[in-house]
């Protein structure tokens, strides 16, 4: 048995990453919306798109806290990524590898088992971390010895450390920081500095995708961003979508006469550098944990010493978070600062970080093992649920 | 002859002063906002979401395939847990240390920064009634008008 291609689901707890391994991978949110102007319909998936009023939306997600909880909302989307109007599938002759995040719980790996060869019939299953296919990819087109991967995702900042190709689970961390808290963050604060947004998440996690950079030096961008008239760089108005004229809002140098606009606007300042911060340093709000390139480094020095320069070679990036600007060098600078001088560090940011880890999946299952990392259906029909805590390493 | 007191000490006696297990509620309470998938209600919860209409086949021509799909409602029963159940299971599922709970990362090494709630700059006060922080008389003004006190509310 050797399909010609394999159906990757990276089912992502805000946008799955979805597609045939011939062709390119759909960025699908992995959501249902409901919006205030159509209150007729629920918006599955990328049906968004044909939404037009997206003020005031409401989100269903099956994600809680990075782990799939919401099982009827997830059938829905799964449904609809599998039919005709997304990423057609049969599972009859198609592979499927899902992704899974790390530590998954056991009654949540059962039920997938369960969902995947009973109600769509999988003949053949591969669930696998997401950070497994991101290390397999980088191992492959580097041929190195070990790999951290670190995965800022929407409700979680894993980091994971792999030594020939295993991941090192004494050595992985978690920091509950993702693109939700800078989100819900950014929200709070404007809505209480400037316009009420609390109920706009979709508008403002634009207003963050579109304005937000990661500060390479944090005190002095706090300097500029105090001066007054055109000292200050880091000040921009974000104007708002209306939905008539403006779909998505954008970012626009400070013109003077404020009062005139017609449009509503966002003035922006500190808050352009300092939500991506909390990434950083989470205890800026409180959130008693480290930042990301302490935790790198906790998590390296957790490790054997001897993989420990192989390591801080081979730091990849990947996920949501690591779009902002000057993500990759404020990790490169810091990890540098923290590590010892005579070793190397390398930091690699992939062209595209959020498919990085559904490209591995096309990797992986050119790997000439790749069936042996497989369950088919007859072994579950044989051997049941159990078989697949051995074969699965979640 | 009593004691010359400064007036300004003698007002702050006065004023309401949150303890330290009313500050940590509030600031667990911001922590958990920061959680949240949504903050308004849902606009249709009212509306029935997948009607069961009638389907008129194309043809007359008898499903083929076996086993009919089962709904979503189905799964929403048969995997119903919450998150507080999952962590729990997992202390028996994985109960040694490298596991969810393990993973979370210790706190930083580095001092805490404090900045100022009302306009985000670097702060150097603390609000005496709630422990808010603040950086200029400017910014308190607007923080004892707004917020402090009334968080809760």
């Amino acid at each position: 048995m050797s399909e010609s291609s394999c159906y990757i689901l990276d089912n992502g707890a805000y946008t799955a990453k979805v597609g045939l391994s011939t062709k390119l991978p759909k960025v699908v949110p992995n959501c249902i919306m409901k919006a205030k102007s159509e209150r007729r319909r629920p918006f599955v998936g990328s049906q968004i798109d044909e939404c037009r009023d997206a003020s005031g939306l409401f989100y269903i997600l099956p994600f809680q806290k990075g782990f799939l909880i919401n099982w009827d909302t997830q059938k829905t989307v799964w449904d609809y990524m599998f039919s005709k109007e997304c990423c057609p599938v049969n599972f009859n002759e198609t592979p499927l590898i899902v992704t899974e995040p790390l530590f998954n719980f056991a009654s949540i790996q059962e039920a997938m088992t369960e969902i995947f060869f009973e109600e769509y019939e999988c003949q053949t299953l591969l669930r696998i971390n997401a950070t497994d296919l991101a290390e397999y990819y980088h191992r492959k087109t580097h041929n190195n010895e070990c790999t951290v991967v670190v995965d800022s995702g929407y409700s979680y900042t894993y980091i994971v450390p792999y030594i020939k190709g295993k991941k090192y689970r004494e050595g992985i961390r978690r920091i509950d920081v993702g693109g939700k808290v800078l989100t819900n963050h950014l929200k709070e604060i404007l809505s209480y500095r400037q316009l009420n947004v609390m109920d706009e998440t979709y508008v403002i996690n634009q207003v963050k995708e579109d304005s937000c950079f990661v500060s390479q030096n944090f005190m002095q961008d706090i300097e500029i961003a105090k001066k007054k008239g055109s000292a200050n760089t880091i000040v921009k108005d974000y104007i708002l979508p209306d939905y008539t004229t403006i779909r998505r809002g954008y970012l626009r140098d400070v013109v003077k006469s404020d009062e005139d606009l017609e449009q509503q606007t966002l003035r922006l300042n500190n808050e352009r550098f300092s939500i991506p911060e909390l990434l950083f340093h989470p205890s800026d709000v409180g959130i008693p944990q480290m930042g990301i390139p302490e935790a790198v480094m906790h998590s390296i020095n957790a490790c054997p010493e001897e993989n420990m320069e192989s390591l801080l070679e081979n730091i990849v990036l990947y996920g949501g978070n690591t779009l902002f600007p000057g993500f990759r060098d404020r990790v490169y600078n810091d990890v540098r600062s923290f590590a010892l001088d005579h070793f190397d560090v390398n930091v690699y940011l992939p062209d595209d970080p959020l498919t990085y880890a559904w490209e591995g999946g096309k990797h992986i299952f050119r790997d000439p093992d790749f069936y042996s990392f497989c369950m088919t259906k007859e072994e579950y029909e044989e051997e049941g649920k159990a078989l697949a805590f051995e074969r699965f390493d979640i | 002859m009593s004691a010359r007191e400064s007036g300004r000490v003698k007002e702050a006696e006065k004023r309401r002063v949150l303890d330290d297990a009313a500050r940590k509620r509030r600031a667990r309470k911001a922590i958990e906002a920061l959680e949240q998938d949504n903050f308004h209600e849902d606009p249709h919860a009212d509306l029935v979401m997948s009607k069961k209409v009638p389907k008129f086949a194309d043809s007359n021509e008898k499903p083929t395939r076996k086993k009919k799909s089962k709904s979503a409602e189905y799964y929403k029963m048969r995997f119903r847990k919450t998150f507080a159940q999952l962590v729990e299971e997992d202390a028996s599922f994985r109960p040694d240390p490298p596991n969810y709970l393990s993973a979370q990362v210790p706190p930083s090494q580095f001092p805490d920064r404090y900045f100022c709630a009302v306009c985000g700059f670097p702060s150097n006060y603390t609000c005496i009634p709630c422990g808010a922080r603040y950086c200029s008389v400017r910014c308190l003004g607007t923080h004892l008008d707004t917020r402090c006190l009334k968080w809760t509310a």
